[in-house]
């Protein structure tokens, strides 16, 4: 019950915050007149604050049994998904660096170790065939047959 | 308009657009059954191979995906007793307990049958109602088109599921990233810090793979190592006569399948709500409706008939404000809208008038395309049912790949890659605050309309606001905006009384 409530709380931060920075950059706009670029602008973070603070409010009331059914049970695996979150940013970093092909076939090779459920086994040799036939076959397909420059890197196939 | 639908036909009929549309469906299918991938995610992945087809064959291949996707998720509805997508949470009430009866055959033909039914009738009133609306919405100018998009915009923050404040939120925030860019009208730099790459806002694409495809592969992350493998139940399609059900069921539906339709076609054309919705509310009135509501949630026919129709259904009606206004209605229809920018065509009431014939190719390849998802998910049923047994983790990166190679195809810059991901882990944190991610998609493409349409109305009525309200059709949709907020704050406000769609799904 208690962590629903806090939950809403931090919501409600959150909106908050995001509607006090809108606003904060919506003032450094060069202003013409009352109508004019910043006008939107002014009215949304108006609204995103408000809202904030409605949300505020609201986390203070008692949850409904609605929300309680909604936070369900099964633990949550932070670690894969942060593990998954570096691979990608990773993969867009390299990307135009290392090349699509072997840039994509790593990250599909890591990311199919990082994602198998615990109770299989990694399978190594087939997740480097799955990986580089997807990569191989996806590079080839847009670049030859929709004419898509997919960063080639230093194999420049 | 038959000369019209013709020329269409004939458009559609070449080798290149039977394939794509075979194809389109068929992927279709697959990823409306597969429980995790989305009727979005086929259109994303499938939308850089469109990047160099004309705009039919493209938009071919665009609608196909749609209409496979919104009907394949009855197959894991059935089988698996997970709906594939939300358009079938209703089917897996009726569908799952006849599949333990050992009806699995007679429910799926049934879905199968009906999804067709539903599809055909909705495309239908699209090609009765879309040419006729389209001549009205012709006259609108700069004031109407304003009240729309604000009329829309309250709507679906207030219609999506959960709490009002964070549909508003989301939906407001939809707009905040809109404005980055140049601004209309006076054409400021806003936002951009001084990136270059922003100068012309985020591209929709973009927003919308990050939100609904990345997104959903984090939070797939979440759980996936702790998945055992599903059991996929097998039925034996051999030894069936027509479709696994009698032709006396098949008219004792008629009636329930065409009431479907109705809600299913009213839910599609109103925006923010979807198939989402309208199955489980033509489950409920046909539950209602029905001689034996006793035996509804234990394995009747009806009750798949109803959810099935109303999904399919949903197809034609969320087309309407999409091709005449430029309105989508979901996450899906926003899709269709980029993929149809993408080649160069803006959705409105001017299409019908300067591209007429390329709106009855859409209609003509929505037809097709309807026959076919009969066709292949009848037929093929058994390799849709061995691909639902794809490991998850290996299909999910390889989708994210394809992800990467459609952002990067819009423009050829890295820069996009990174947008998806941005969006991608504002989806992500949109999932972990429960707050709805489809007004932000529908604040992302009517926000800028929305400004632009009032900045201009200013302009023509020289800086004086009452224009907006003495313009009889811009001061109605005004008030139904405000009257949309007040009733759902006087719906919370009121003593906590159950939702009623809960209630009757419980008894």
């Amino acid at each position: 019950m208690e962590g629903h409530k806090k939950k809403e709380l931090v919501i409600g931060v959150v909106m908050l915050g995001a509607g006090l920075s809108y606003l904060f950059m919506t003032m450094n706009l060069p202003r013409k007149g009352f109508i004019d670029a910043a006008f939107v602008p002014y009215v949304l973070a108006f609204i995103l604050c408000l809202l904030g603070i409605l949300q505020l409010i609201a986390s203070r009331k008692p949850a409904t049994s609605q929300a309680e059914s909604e936070d369900d049970n099964t633990p949550i695996d932070y670690a894969t998904v942060l593990k998954t979150l570096g691979l990608i940013v990773l993969y867009a970093a390299l990307l135009k660096a290392v090349g699509f092909l072997l840039m994509t076939t790593v990250y599909l090779y890591l990311q199919f170790m990082v994602l198998t459920p615990v109770s299989q086994r990694v399978k190594h040799v087939s997740y480097l065939i799955i990986a580089a036939v997807a990569s191989v076959s996806i590079y080839f397909i847009f670049r030859h047959g929709f004419d898509l420059m997919l960063p080639a890197g230093f194999l420049d196939l | 308009m038959l000369e019209l639908l013709q020329e269409g036909f004939s458009a559609v009929f070449s080798l290149q657009i039977l394939v794509l549309i075979t194809l389109g469906v068929a992927v279709g299918i697959v990823f409306g059954a597969v429980p995790g991938l989305t009727a979005v995610m086929a259109i994303a992945l499938s939308l850089p191979l469109t990047y160099t087809m004309g705009p039919a064959a493209g938009l071919s291949l665009l609608v196909s995906l749609y209409i496979g996707a919104t009907s394949g998720g009855l197959i894991s509805a059935i089988l698996l007793k997970i709906p594939g997508t939300p358009s079938s949470i209703a089917t897996t009430f009726d569908g799952a307990p006849m599949m333990e009866k050992g009806e699995g055959v007679k429910a799926l033909g049934a879905g199968i049958v009906f999804s067709f039914i539903g599809t055909i009738l909705s495309i239908a009133a699209l090609m009765f109602i879309a040419p006729w609306l389209a001549k009205i919405a012709l006259r609108f100018g700069p004031h109407e088109y304003f009240g729309i998009a604000i009329f829309s915009l309250t709507l679906i923050a207030t219609l999506s599921t959960g709490s009002m404040i964070k549909g508003l939120f989301s939906g407001v925030m939809g707009f905040v990233f809109a404005t980055v860019g140049i601004a209309p009208v006076d054409a400021i730099r806003r936002f951009t810090f001084d990136t270059p790459n922003l100068n012309s806002g985020f591209e929709i694409l973009t927003v919308l793979v990050g939100i609904f495809a990345i997104s959903e592969i984090i939070k797939v992350a979440e759980s996936v190592r702790a998945e055992r493998k599903a059991t996929v139940a097998t039925v034996s399609m051999r030894q069936i006569k027509g479709f696994g059900f009698s032709m006396k069921e098949f008219v004792s539906q008629l009636p329930n399948a065409i009431r479907s339709s109705l809600i299913g076609i009213g839910i599609g054309i109103l925006p923010g709500v979807g198939a989402g919705t309208s199955n489980i509310v033509s489950y409920i009135v046909a539950k209602k409706r029905s001689k034996y509501p006793e035996k509804f949630g234990k394995g009747v026919i009806d009750g798949v008939v109803a959810s099935e129709t109303a999904n399919n259904a949903g197809i034609g009606g969320a087309m309407i404000p999409l091709l005449t206004l430029g309105i989508p209605g979901d996450a899906v229809t926003a899709i269709l809208l980029g993929g149809f920018m993408i080649h160069g065509i803006q959705p409105g009431p001017m299409l019908f008038m300067s591209q007429g014939s390329l709106v009855y190719t859409i209609f003509a390849a929505l037809l097709l395309a309807s026959v076919m998802m009969l066709v292949l998910e009848f037929y093929g049923l058994r390799i849709f049912i061995k691909l639902l047994a794809v490991p998850k983790h290996i299909l999910l990166p390889i989708i994210l790949v394809l992800c990467v190679v459609g952002a990067f195809g819009l423009s050829s810059r890295i820069f996009d890659i990174w947008t998806i991901l941005l969006f991608g882990l504002i989806g992500y944190g949109f999932v972990k605050g429960g707050i709805p991610a489809a007004p932000f998609i529908i604040g992302f493409i009517l926000g800028p309309m929305a400004e632009t349409n009032l900045r201009r109305g200013l302009m023509l009525s020289d800086g004086n606001f009452t224009g907006f309200l003495t313009n009889p059709i811009c001061a109605t949709f005004l008030l139904l905006a405000v009257f949309s907020i007040a009733w759902h704050v006087y719906g919370t406000l009121r003593p906590q009384k159950k939702n009623g769609a809960a209630e009757l799904l419980r008894s």
